[in-house]
């Protein structure tokens, strides 16, 4: 048992080492890229960690920033787990959001809105999943392609919605606010971190839960690593594939409805979608450098939260445009699209010794 | 027995095969062709037959020995080094693009111009007719074969090799492409005929090379040999494993195959028509070389294929068509051929892939989320290790870090522990070592007194006759015949698994003795 | 009335030359890299990145330097894609994924960075490319034509297109008789995410003449999408483009009509060709075959 345990932690430390290369990576090109246009590059560093980290107010944005991108995360880390590339997080996110702002267009019991427009949001958003689930279980249609058209749909819907239906009639450039009632409470005040925080990790640690501890999530996972031999074992491959672009759809509903209901100052939607815009594909990256393992996507998102946070500190202090840090985060996963340079490097050399001592066997 | 007539073009000196994993393919051997000669090579699967020839054709380097090619030492770095060089090769599984027509397959990567008409030109010499225009998937496997052999020629090869051209064929189809091969002979080619089928062996060759567990037994001329003597090099055993088989009163049917027709992937029928029965207490083997409707066998009776027509009973239930989950429920237990790709999930832990297929049974989830019960899948593991001597590094570690023959176990372990009362295996010893054939081949045995049904299939035919208490051989989808072990001697398992049925083989068999 | 009604529909077939124009140039690039065997996600940054460098280049050197530059950009992303899909055997979905969000990072940073606004940049009048006189299309829509003609013929009647096509459907067969594999899959990623580079030059300094980090809109996935509609055949492709891009003139062109305005918001008809493609994607699938190696790096036994 000894043993095992030391081997299983070295397993776990190779790809660990993957990821910080490919943060490494990221951080050096960008840093080139920077240089040559015009900037500072340690000078843009250093303020992005001081910005995100060194502060309590920036420690507590960054925390509030990890809680819905490690839900989209999740999103798409289950799908990888049963073996499909779901990118739908971004439209689904939208469509929790809109759930959380439309039920306060209605007159209602105020202990209401919260579980109303969480039912709603979520429920939006796991609708939308779920045409992606079933067009490529039962259609066999590209999941890439149909949750990125989805994606639009629900952006020009949740505009259509901002603009024609829900405006706020004070400050058209947002949606009716999230009754009061409805908003989660703030942790510290004065920040903008609030409770949502808490219910994203719980949600996390949940859906790792069902993926380890439940035969739903046995089922999905044998599905995603060796759907031939989950045949054989009598699993109903489609049905796992569905069940995870839903629970996948929930966690980026949740997402959505979090991030209006636990958001001040707004706690709506704001013209463009621009305060929810990017979230879904923040947590593209996050899975990824969290190996798709919904504990590890806890670290993780607090590191690319840090990345948006501090993205202000570097803007204002280095002059740099905050989005550099989506290019740090394209090079990252594009690193990690490469896996293991190290031990492919490894592998050959051990190949090449089995060679050269074959002989004797024979 | 050595003769030597002509002047090879071709030579192969003291060939050792070892693959990465240990396996000893070859154990040095010689072989040569001439041109204006059919040079078969023959023997089980298993023997190195293929293995011998894809180091000829450039697809293997060998470990050890040499190729000489008209007088010149030479090494091959690719298959298509050795193609460039005057070598080629028709894979069993053709090595076309199947989507490509058959004139786009044959100028692949060697266009020239004219060559339309040149390839006109040499179907019209040989008389390898193909339509030229249509997609080589809508062909049949005969004319795929010329469009390869075409292919070749359209390269100008000097040693052609066919391996196992005949697998797929009807016997016109056959016939034709042994008339091809003539032409191709009377035009100077070196030919080189793999196969198992004494028959056509001793119908198309000049000289026929036999092989052995990756040892030459011996060359002989097509005027010298006979069925009973190609059979008799080619199965001939050596030392044998001793399985003690007990004797056990047989009880009621558990298992009923009736007249069951199931189709390939190709849409071709793989099985047609094959009954049988397997009662409690009793292990039917199935021997045959691989490809004549095993698989499609296997899975159809556990409910991953359709049967088109026919019935199959478990347990007096029919489970005709019904989803595996409903099969398995009827009793049956299965351990698929490739445990790699159907019996385990690599990057599971041994704990999780010991309930893979029961992970839904009470015994290991909980209502209503359906919680798995770790404590009831680690105690049910570590009965399926202690029963079956799993050596594991421990209950989380991944499927992946066990040895093959623990990995066999693990699936082995997992199926019987369902308490099965019928038991489907599939080449269960493939890849294993000594013990662990031993070791699986006795579990097998002792299982009778138990009173399953075990159906077992297998390519490795000391394996069958030792265990079974009765033997069928299939050939093309079809029973060539049923007999105990007993009364099925070399000779005759030989030209059964070649083609002969059983009563044909006794016949060709007596008329020899008298 | 007729006059006019064949006067509109003239217009909406000459508005249509510009929206198939993008779609079919990544369409018929990602048709050469599939075919290969190689999938590139990616199309939807590369449109943005030679965007960017194609405004960037029309300015200084005039629209054609746009042009070009647009395809070099592309030209480079593809070898960087090519080599982790090929040559590294990685990934290569979550290449294409993280070449899209890189290029949405560094557009924007750069708009910035180059021309110190925010968000939105419109290149200057001479950084265009001129209509083509009297027909009111753009010439790169007559090149697209023609790069889909040729496509066609190389992929489908050359002894080049046989080896791009083998590689993709049985990579062994064709190394069995002497196609270098890896060569190939390299050759046809780059010349493919060069056409995408191309329809990003032409978004940015051709039809609508600007650059902001949301240019390519969805397009680079409609493309994907058109591969499948297209079966893998350039000419097919050259239909399904016209069809894509049509749904998407006719959302802008219905915009334009007062009473269709008022019954239907702007924002809903803006989904029209998004709606369209997974339409029209899931009704087709199942009749596309798409190459039988797609998507997996060749690996010897």
């Amino acid at each position: 048992m000894g043993l095992e345990k030391i081997s299983g932690v070295f397993e776990r430390i190779i790809p660990l080492a993957d990821v910080l290369v490919a943060i490494a990576v990221g951080f050096v090109a960008s840093g080139a890229l920077m240089e040559v246009g015009g900037y500072n590059a340690l000078e843009a560093f250093r303020s992005l960690f001081e910005y995100s980290f060194l502060d309590t107010y920036y420690l507590s944005s960054t925390l509030s920033f990890a809680a819905p991108i490690m839900l989209t995360a999740l999103t798409f880390a289950v799908g990888v787990r049963a073996g499909v590339f779901n990118i739908g997080a971004e439209g689904q996110l939208y469509l929790g959001a809109l759930g959380a702002v439309l039920v306060a267009a209605f007159h209602l019991p105020g202990f209401l809105y919260f579980p109303l427009g969480l039912a709603l949001g979520v429920g939006f958003a796991v609708a939308s999943a779920a045409v992606a689930g079933i067009l490529k279980a039962k259609r066999g249609v590209n999941e890439v392609v149909s949750t990125i058209m989805l994606n639009w749909i629900a952006f020009w819907i949740v505009e259509y919605m901002r603009t024609y239906q829900i405006a706020d009639p004070h400050d058209p450039s947002k949606t009716i606010p999230v009754p009061p009632q409805a908003r989660l409470p703030l942790l510290i005040s004065g920040t903008e971190l609030s409770a949502a925080i808490i219910i994203a990790i719980a949600f996390v640690i949940a859906t790792y839960y069902i993926l380890w501890h439940t035969v739903i999530g046995y089922e999905i996972r044998a599905t995603g690593l060796n759907p031939d031999a989950a045949r054989y074992a009598g699993i109903r491959v489609d049905r796992s594939i569905l069940a995870s672009f839903i629970v996948g759809g929930v966690a980026a509903g949740l997402a959505g409805f979090l991030e209006v209901t636990g958001r001040p100052p707004h706690y709506a939607i704001t013209t463009g979608l621009s305060n929810l815009l990017g979230l879904g594909f923040d947590g593209i990256t996050v899975s990824l450098m969290g190996l798709n393992h919904p504990l590890a996507i806890i670290p993780a998102s607090i590191f690319v939260a840090a990345l948006k946070v501090g993205a202000r500190g570097m803007q204002i202090e280095a002059g740099v445009p905050l989005e550099m840090v989506k290019a740090v985060q394209g090079i990252i996963i594009i690193s990690l699209a490469a896996p293991g340079l190290i031990r492919t490097i490894q592998a050959r050399r051990r190949a090449k010794l089995v060679e050269e001592v074959k002989p004797v066997a024979g | 027995m050595e003769l030597q007539e002509c002047k090879p073009i071709v030579e192969m000196k003291n060939i050792v095969k070892v693959y990465l994993d240990g396996t000893v393919a070859l154990r040095g051997v010689d072989f040569d062709v001439c041109p204006g000669e059919v040079h078969a090579l023959l023997g089980e699967n298993g023997a190195g037959k293929t293995t011998l020839m894809k180091i000829l054709a450039g697809v293997l380097k060998p470990t050890s020995g040499e190729i000489v090619l008209e007088g010149k030492h030479v090494r091959f770095s690719s298959s298509a080094d050795a193609l460039s060089k005057g070598i080629g090769m028709v894979h069993q599984h053709p090595a076309l693009v199947p989507v490509f027509t058959a004139y786009e397959n044959i100028v692949l990567g060697a266009y020239r111009p004219g060559a339309r008409a040149e390839i006109e030109k040499l179907m019209e010499e040989t008389g390898l007719k193909v339509p030229l225009d249509a997609p080589v998937e809508s062909l049949p496997l005969g004319i795929q074969q010329k469009v390869e052999i075409l292919k070749m020629l359209y390269r100008r090869v000097k040693v052609l090799i066919l391996d196992e051209p005949t697998t797929n064929l009807s016997p016109l189809e056959t016939r034709e492409l042994f008339r091809v091969l003539r032409s191709l002979r009377s035009r100077g080619a070196a030919i080189v005929f793999i196969s198992h089928k004494l028959r056509e062996v001793l119908e198309v060759a000049d000289r026929i090379t036999v092989l052995r567990k990756g040892v030459k037994v011996g060359t002989v001329s097509a005027e010298e040999a006979t069925p009973t003597l190609l059979a008799k090099m080619m199965v001939g055993r050596e030392v044998e494993m001793v399985v003690s088989k007990p004797r056990v009163a047989l009880g009621e049917e558990l298992l009923v195959v009736r007249d069951l027709w199931v189709r390939s992937d190709l849409g071709t029928w793989a099985v047609k028509g094959v009954s049988f029965s397997v009662r409690a207490g009793e292990i039917f083997g199935i021997a045959g070389v691989e490809g004549n409707g095993q698989k499609e066998l296997v899975e159809a009776i556990s409910g991953l294929r359709r049967a088109e027509k026919g019935k199959i009973v478990i347990g007096g239930i029919d489970v005709t068509n019904k989803h595996p989950l409903e099969v398995y429920a009827a009793g049956l237990a299965h351990i698929p051929e490739d445990r790699q790709r159907y019996g385990l999930v690599l990057e599971m832990t041994v704990a999780e892939n010991a309930i893979l297929g029961v992970q839904r049974s009470p015994r290991f989830q909980q209502p209503p989320i359906m919680k798995i019960k770790w404590s009831e899948v680690f105690s049910h593991a570590r009965e399926i290790i202690k029963n079956f001597n799993v050596q594991v590094p421990g209950l989380t570690a991944k499927a992946k870090t066990l040895s093959g023959g623990n990995q066999q176990k693990l699936v082995v372990g997992r199926e019987l522990t369902k308490k099965p009362r019928v038991l489907l295996a599939v080449n269960p010893t493939r890849g294993l070592d000594v013990a662990a054939t031993e070791y699986i081949q006795n579990l097998l045995a002792s299982l009778k007194e138990k009173g399953i049904a075990i159906l077992l299939v297998s390519s490795n035919l000391d394996e069958v006759l030792q265990l079974s208490d009765r033997v069928a051989v299939i050939y093309e989808g079809e029973f060539m015949g049923v007999a105990r072990p007993e009364e099925l001697t070399e000779e005759l398992l030989g030209l059964m698994m070649g083609g002969y049925s059983l009563d044909k083989a006794r016949e060709v068999l007596s008329r020899k003795t008298t | 009335m007729p006059v006019e009604a064949l006067s509109q529909l003239a217009e909406i077939a000459r508005l249509t030359t510009f929206s198939m124009t993008p779609l079919l140039l990544a369409a018929i690039g990602e048709i050469i890299t599939e075919l290969a065997g190689v999938v590139n996600i990616g199309l939807e940054g590369i449109m943005l990145l030679a965007g960017f460098a194609a405004v960037a280049a029309a300015e200084a050197w005039g629209p054609l330097a746009g042009l070009l530059a647009g395809v070099l950009v592309g030209t480079l992303i593809g070898l960087l894609h090519g080599w982790i899909s090929v040559y590294l055997k990685g990934d290569q979905i979550i290449s294409g994924l993280g070449i899209n969000i890189f290029a949405l990072g560094f557009v924007a940073f750069g708009i910035e960075a180059l021309w110190g606004v925010r968000g939105y940049y419109t290149p200057p009048p001479e950084a265009k490319v001129p209509r083509i006189p009297g027909l009111g299309v753009s010439p790169t829509f007559i090149a697209a034509i023609v790069i889909a003609l040729v496509s066609y013929y190389v992929l489908y009647k050359t002894g080049i297109g046989l080896k791009i096509r083998a590689v993709g459907e049985k990579p062994d067969a064709a190394e069995s008789v002497g196609v270098h594999v890896e060569r190939v899959q390299l050759a046809a990623t780059v010349a493919g995410a060069a056409l995408s580079g191309l329809a990003g030059a032409f978004l940015s300094i051709d039809w609508l003449a600007a650059i902001t980090k949301e240019l390519p809109a969805g397009r680079g996935f409609i493309a994907l999408a058109i591969v499948n509609f297209a079966n893998w055949n350039p000419i097919l492709a050259l239909a399904g483009s016209g069809l894509f891009g049509f749904f998407w003139t006719l959302g802008e062109w219905v915009k334009n009509i007062g009473t269709i305005k008022a019954v239907i918001p702007i924002p809903l008809l803006n989904t029209i060709p998004y709606v369209a493609t997974l339409v029209v994607t899931a009704g087709l699938i199942g009749k596309s075959r798409p190459p039988a190696h797609i998507g997996r790096p060749y690996r010897r036994e």
